[in-house]
């Protein structure tokens, strides 16, 4: 596992994590089958920026106390299978990666909060945490809605 | 005029009305507003007399032209209007031998739009006309007469009977006629619901028949099938205080009746315009589109890719909600009005969009939502898990039902789950307990609240033995050596915190896990739109869940004289929402197709 220094570090770590996100879900617009599908793909990309901007303030601005809020996990996407990412894919399956990535980050932070060497350093990962269960929340609401209809 | 002896018939009276107090179950008491008294021929020494008789049950009264009074006998009563002997002859009294009349006098079916109760207690005694709108508050919903709970589940029979006259006639009555009707606002093809509902009180069911059918060409169908709690019926005045009128019965009794005294007329088309429209998918939208545009004066094709035509009507409903012989009588009806089917033509295969564009002057999609949606959970792929899809195509279509007199063999399960709570889930469920299984469970992941079938429809699948495990989600499939399904993991669930909506999402609770043994599972969670058709029709605009995108006043696509509607735009919804949806795509189509041949006139 990668050894964070200080805060920048970790930032600089988060910031890497939501271009990878931004540049996937461009990757998959570029190859979506629909006009619908590629919109749909650019606006997630555009919630990543906004992530990412967000943590960019973050670390010129120097503010570190990010709140640590209770989020709800729906734990929709733990029980799904995902498909390997191709181009066409539906979008219910571009959810289902979404959902995972999302808990894969959360997992991520989650881990490196246990192991942060100092309160300082917990608290950012945590609040990280809970930003990336923020975001898989959005993407499990939307598949609750839309997939799970009569479910 | 001899007094009542035992050498001589005298006359009983019989009603078919239900003829008792429905809170009491007491005799009832029978007024009419107008008309005091039931004008008849009476034959009485040889001779034909005037009588009136009272609508009170079993009393005479002494207006007639001779005098009369209570137990004076008549050899005869003729009705007043064909002049046909109204007494059956055959009848002999049980006590003395003699022969007795027995009068139907469906008459007093047309007397009953108030009711007060002879017994003395009973909340409606002593009511009088003025207690008249206070009184059909009280006439409680008339519900319809249904087949035996244990019984149809050996049956693929229609399980609701339908009104008769007579409830039909008290149901209407409870209708209070708003002058600002809001139940219309509630149908989507804005059906006059006062207007035919007036009809049936007055007895004119062609005329009901009428008005229905100037806005819905697919009434017995809606009347079966359309969730009328969620659309006209929420929105009746009556269900304030009550429940409120049975719309949709009422619709269903009037097209049921009209088919059945085989009064449909195939309209005479005058205008005949020399132009072509292609109706991709014949279920509920392109019919209406078909119907709409036939009456205009298009030719019309219809492209089916089953080989028969209805969509979901004949694929997904089941015999038992909605017979075949019903749908089949409206597409016969259309097929009489002109319109021209290509059965197994799958669009977007065969045929694209782009080619029947060069035949034809506009096209209509309404393919509806075929594609079955999955959970993508482990174990989906094993034997006898099915889509609700195949299952009631397999059923319904393939009428594996009538094995083996069709050649499709029944999906057989004994122990069988559905997944899913909405109407399709039901019909699964239903489907398998008359295949034979001996325990169907509907497993669902929210509550009983959030059911989204119609409450009838979970009363029916109840009643009929079937199970519900709520608030239990399915996590994976368990399978045999041989991989057939023989179990589900399942996980309960709990409703979590409300969210900024005050919608309160179903959570897991982690250690809860289960395990269903099952033979049989059907996955019934809902449908998506079918790729085919864009797969050659790229420029077809649609959204991320593959819906088509439609100007919402004309129901156009991207593509210029490409029309769509039903679910293939809005995704899964009802009957009557597509044929909304159709009629909007009809009425723009014929005015921009008329502007067309104008322009092209006045150029010329």
């Amino acid at each position: 596992m990668k050894e964070f220094v200080n805060t920048n570090d970790i930032l600089d770590f988060a910031i890497g994590n939501e271009q990878d996100a931004v540049d996937f879900y461009l990757t998959l617009a570029s190859e979506a089958s629909s006009e619908g599908m590629r919109k749909a793909f650019e606006e997630i990309a555009g919630e990543e920026i906004k992530h990412k901007a967000r943590l960019v303030e973050i670390k010129e601005r120097g503010i570190f106390n990010m709140p640590v809020e209770k989020v709800a996990d729906l734990k929709i996407g733990d029980y799904l299978v995902s498909d390997p990412v191709h181009a066409g894919m539906s979008y219910q399956q571009a959810l289902i990666v979404a959902m995972k990535r999302e808990k894969a980050a959360f997992k991520l932070y989650s881990a490196l909060a246990e192991k942060a060497p100092n309160a300082d350093l917990k608290s950012i990962f945590m609040a990280l945490a809970v930003e990336e269960s923020k975001h898989k929340l959005r993407f499990e609401l939307e598949y609750d809605e839309h997939v799970l209809s009569e479910n | 005029m001899a007094l009542l002896d035992q050498d001589v018939k005298y006359l009983k009276f019989k009603t078919y009305l239900p003829c008792y107090c429905p809170h009491c179950k007491k005799t009832f008491n029978v007024e009419k507003r107008d008309v005091k008294y039931l004008n008849f021929t009476g034959v009485y020494e040889g001779a034909d007399v005037d009588v009136k008789i009272s609508p009170y049950l079993n009393v005479f009264e002494q207006e007639s032209s001779i005098p009369l009074k209570e137990g004076d006998l008549f050899e005869d009563l003729k009705c007043p209007s064909c002049n046909k002997s109204l007494v059956n002859p055959d009848i002999v009294c049980g006590d003395c031998g003699s022969p007795v009349g027995e009068v139907i006098l469906s008459a007093y079916s047309r007397l009953i739009p108030f009711f007060s109760c002879l017994k003395v207690g009973c909340e409606w005694h002593g009511l009088t006309r003025a207690d008249e709108r206070h009184i059909k508050i009280k006439i409680p919903r008339q519900e319809m007469p249904e087949q035996d709970q244990k019984l149809r589940i050996q049956t693929y029979q229609e399980v609701p009977y339908g009104y008769t006259t007579e409830l039909a006639s008290l149901e209407a009555g409870r209708c209070l006629q708003c002058k600002n009707p809001k139940c219309v606002e509630g149908c989507p093809v804005n059906v006059d619901i006062p207007g035919f509902i007036k009809c049936i009180r007055e007895d004119d069911f062609d005329g009901a028949a009428k008005v229905v059918k100037e806005k819905n060409v697919l009434p017995a169908i809606c009347g079966r099938v359309c969730p009328q709690e969620n659309q006209c019926e929420e929105k009746c005045i009556l269900g304030i205080k009550t429940k409120p009128v049975a719309i949709g019965n009422l619709e269903r009794f009037v097209a049921d009746w009209e088919r059945k005294m085989d009064l449909v007329k195939i309209p005479i088309i005058k205008t005949k315009l020399n132009k072509r429209i292609a109706v991709v998918g014949s279920g509920p939208s392109g019919l209406t589109v078909a119907a709409d545009m036939l009456q205009y004066g298009y030719s019309v094709t219809m492209y089916e890719a089953f080989h028969e035509a209805g969509g979901v009507l004949v694929y997904g409903i089941p015999e038992f909600r909605l017979p075949k012989s019903i749908v089949n009588f409206e597409i016969n009806y259309l097929r009489e009005l002109g319109l021209r089917f290509e059965m197994n033509h799958v669009i977007g295969k065969i045929l694209t969009i782009d080619e029947l564009l060069e035949h034809f002057d506009a096209v209509f999609i309404g393919v509806g939502a075929g594609l079955p949606k999955f959970m993508n959970i482990p174990g989906e792929a094993l034997g006898n898990v099915f889509s609700a899809n195949e299952y009631l195509t397999r059923m319904n279509l393939m009428k594996a039902y009538l094995f083996p007199e069709y050649d499709t063999p029944k999906p057989r399960g004994t122990k069988v789950a559905v997944i899913g709570g909405g109407n399709v889930a039901m019909d699964c469920a239903r489907t398998a307990i008359r295949t034979g299984a001996s325990d169907v469970t509907i497993v669902y992941r929210r509550s009983r609240q959030e059911l989204p079938a119609r409450h009838e429809e979970v009363r029916h699948a109840e009643e009929e033995g079937i199970k519900f495990r709520l608030l239990t989600n399915p996590v994976q499939y368990l399978g045999t050596d041989g991989n057939m399904v023989k179990g589900i993991e399942c996980i309960k669930m709990k409703l979590g915190e409300p969210d900024a909506s005050g919608r309160r999402s179903p959570v897991p609770i982690e250690g809860s896990n289960i395990v269903l043994p099952v033979d049989l599972v059907v996955v019934a969670i809902g449908n998506g739109s079918n790729p085919i058709i864009f797969q050659t029709t790229p420029n077809l605009n649609r959204n991320k869940w593959g819906n088509i995108e439609v100007n919402q006043q004309t129901n156009e696509t991207s593509i210029p004289y490409v029309y769509a509607g039903g679910d293939i735009v809005t995704g899964s919804a009802t009957v009557i929402e597509a044929m909304g949806a159709g009629r909007i795509a009809a009425n723009a189509m014929h005015k921009k197709l008329s502007a067309k041949t104008k322009k092209t006139t006045n150029s010329n």
